[in-house]
């Protein structure tokens, strides 16, 4: 199987390209920090009020971020990138606010500015801040709540604009749409894959992404085959296909919302009993967890990742794998939003030993995983390169130490992050997908 | 009235009623901010065990940060310890819950007491010297945190002080301790001092929305 590509160099060419200031919406100062304090007001429910009232500044915190592992920036710190929101929270909302508002400073445009850099630059939300919180607060999630802020005072970075409206505007991201995906299917056709692409019903509603069909389209084939040898009564919709979000990357709802509505809407169509999400841990995470509270309903289908797929598809009897006997190693990359934030560790881990690969843990594993660096949109930044660059030197750093022969992930994203860090550094190790391995190994 | 009247008189006793209506109106004020109920297909539906499992979990560092954060760890229990030890186990405070509350338990020797206030406080005087040097902790201090910690400290040294009889008049240093005390509760309400009531139900939330999802806290 080996299906043309785009190479990662004309990729990183397509990013660059999208590294100019475009202007954004011709806000006054004013509008910008009031829009930002609506969007704020909006999400700060009980639960994060209570994370802002329990923090105790402790700074702990920093010792779970690659970013201020990396530079030893305390402007790194988790627990002030949200330090905007707190002081909304206090000056506005906390019940003591008529205290608080007396030695409190109101949030200023200048602010806003300053966050953009702490909040998209440097932080993927990749919550191992959450896991090293002594009183528990989920500092990820008051973060993403700034996220919201920026995007409502109309101060979300120039990449993920451009990539944010395109999917909004024209349901398409870099430039992957109905037409590009029917291309693939034709292609992989003419190689003996049979993609059932538009089927009006069906079990299995397969997603992917722009990522797969331009760069890893071998993972998109991976899976058809994978579906085929399992005897799923599947389908690929064009109109519906995209499973990234760049609405939640972008802290954007309406984009978000209406890129979920999009999906729903086509499952439902066709009577879907599962939504089959691709490698990608932010569009898992979308659907998986905030599906059904933004759509106000609980989801008429489950909504389940690869790894889980396949390890279940293992333990059936409906898909049988070779087992390696050549003692090959592999370390699992575990995405932060499949498994810290989406409890899906075990599997992939099954799905490796099932094929007889030896699975050497780096030594920050599963919950606590070192992201990529380039998690939740972040690797589209210009701005953000040296930043990702060093807390991939991290990551790299834990892979080495594990002496094995590749390292393998479930998420397109962290795959590209992985291989642009190796791209630029030099770095020798394999990078690979856990649906492209699989598929590679499936049993006569 | 004497200072030791007004400080075990109404000094004391508009201390504790803005000590338990403060904190009252605080975590009514943030429970009132009602959160969404999550309608996603949990993965694992025990959330309240989740929950109480987070309780004690966050209570040590997760593997992987146990090293990084070592000193905060240790210095945390030591603290803790410390405190509850001397406010709870020293003769003269049992009388004085005793009279609040209408029961009493067993005392401690003094001298055991007057080992946990000095290591107390020495170890509050580490944790100040470590917030106002570390880069990180200084950089993110704002007043709260010194006042929460001056509001702890001073208690403690008058305490040692009234129990040594050391600097003044024993009267006037129980005086001085009993209302070092009073502006502890006063400001238990306003700053970060709520930790002590706001982290289990913070910790106990961490559990239920990550235990859903099959992921320890």
């Amino acid at each position: 199987m080996n299906t043309e590509a785009m190479s990662l160099q004309d990729f990183r060419g397509k990013l660059r390209e999208m590294s100019v200031d475009i202007p954004g919406r011709d806000l006054t100062d004013e509008d910008r920090v009031r829009r930002a304090k609506k969007a704020f007001a909006q999400k700060l429910n009980g639960h994060r009020a209570v994370d802002m009232d329990t923090c105790l500044q402790c700074g702990m915190c920093a010792e779970a971020c690659h970013f201020y592992e990396a530079t030893q920036d305390e402007r790194y710190a988790p627990v002030y990138k949200f330090r905007p929101l707190r002081r909304f929270y206090r000056r506005e909302m906390s019940p003591m606010r008529w205290f608080y508002r007396a030695f409190t400073r109101d949030i200023t445009v200048a602010d806003l500015r300053e966050w953009q850099h702490l909040v998209y630059d440097a932080c993927t939300g990749c919550g191992r801040c959450d896991m090293i919180c002594p009183m528990g607060i989920k500092i990820s999630a008051a973060i993403r709540v700034m996220r919201h802020g920026l995007a409502g005072a109309g101060l979300v970075p120039s990449e993920m604009r451009i990539i944010r409206d395109e999917q909004r505007d024209k349901n398409t991201l870099f430039g992957v749409g109905a037409e590009q995906l029917k291309a693939l299917v034709q292609k992989l056709g003419s190689e003996g894959i049979n993609v059932p692409l538009d089927r009006e019903q069906a079990d299995v509603m397969l997603l992917t992404t722009a990522i797969e069909v331009l760069l890893f389209p071998d993972a998109f084939a991976a899976t058809a085959k994978i579906l085929n040898k399992a005897g799923a009564n599947w389908t690929i919709r064009s109109d519906a296909f995209e499973a990234a979000n760049v609405g939640i990357i972008t802290g954007d709802d309406p984009t978000m919302i209406l890129a979920i509505k999009r999906i729903v809407e086509k499952a439902n169509a066709i009577g879907a009993k599962t939504v089959l999400m691709p490698e990608s841990g932010h569009a898992y995470q979308t659907l998986r967890w905030e599906g059904a509270n933004e759509m106000g309903e609980p989801l008429s289908f489950d909504v389940v990742s690869i790894p889980e797929f396949v390890a279940a598809e293992i333990k059936a009897g409906r898909l049988n794998l070779k087992t390696q006997t050549n003692g090959a190693s592999v370390t699992y990359h575990d995405p932060c939003r499949l498994s810290r934030k989406g409890g899906v560790t075990q599997q992939p881990r099954d799905v490796l030993t099932a094929m007889g690969l030896e699975v050497r843990e780096t030594t920050s594993n599963r919950r606590e995983n070192y992201c990529c660096g380039g998690g939740c949109g972040e690797f589209v930044l210009k701005s953000a390169a040296d930043l990702r660059q060093k807390a991939f030197e991290i990551k790299k750093h834990e892979i080495d130490e594990t002496g094995a022969d590749a390292v393998v992930t479930g998420c397109s994203n962290c795959r590209i992050n992985l291989m642009i860090g190796a791209d630029n550094s030099g770095w020798q190790t394999p990078v690979t997908s856990l649906v492209e391995t699989v598929a590679a190994n499936l049993a006569d | 009235m004497t200072l030791l009247e007004f400080a075990s008189g109404p000094g004391l006793q508009w201390a504790l009623w803005i000590f338990v209506f403060g904190i009252t109106w605080r975590v009514v004020g943030a429970v009132f901010l009602l959160s969404r109920k999550d309608i996603s297909k949990p993965r694992h539906t025990n959330t309240i065990s989740a929950g109480l499992g987070a309780v004690w979990s966050r209570s040590a560092p997760a593997h992987a940060f146990e090293k990084k954060i070592r000193f905060q760890h240790v210095t945390g229990y030591a603290w803790h310890f410390a405190l509850f030890i001397s406010v709870l186990f020293f003769a003269p405070h049992i009388l004085f819950f005793e009279s609040v509350l209408g029961f009493s338990w067993p005392h401690l020797p003094n001298t055991i007491i007057l080992i946990t206030a000095i290591v107390a406080t020495a170890v509050l005087i580490a944790l100040l010297i470590r917030r106002a040097t570390h880069p990180v902790q200084r950089f993110i201090s704002n007043a709260d945190d010194y006042i929460s910690i001056f509001v702890v400290l001073v208690p403690l040294v008058t305490g040692i002080l009234a129990f040594t009889h050391f600097g003044a008049r024993y009267e006037t240093l129980l005086a001085v301790h009993l209302l070092s005390v009073e502006v502890m509760l006063i400001w238990f309400p306003f700053g970060k001092l709520m930790h002590m009531i706001m982290t289990i139900p913070a910790r106990f939330q961490a559990g239920t929305a990550f235990g859903r999802r099959g992921v320890k806290a």
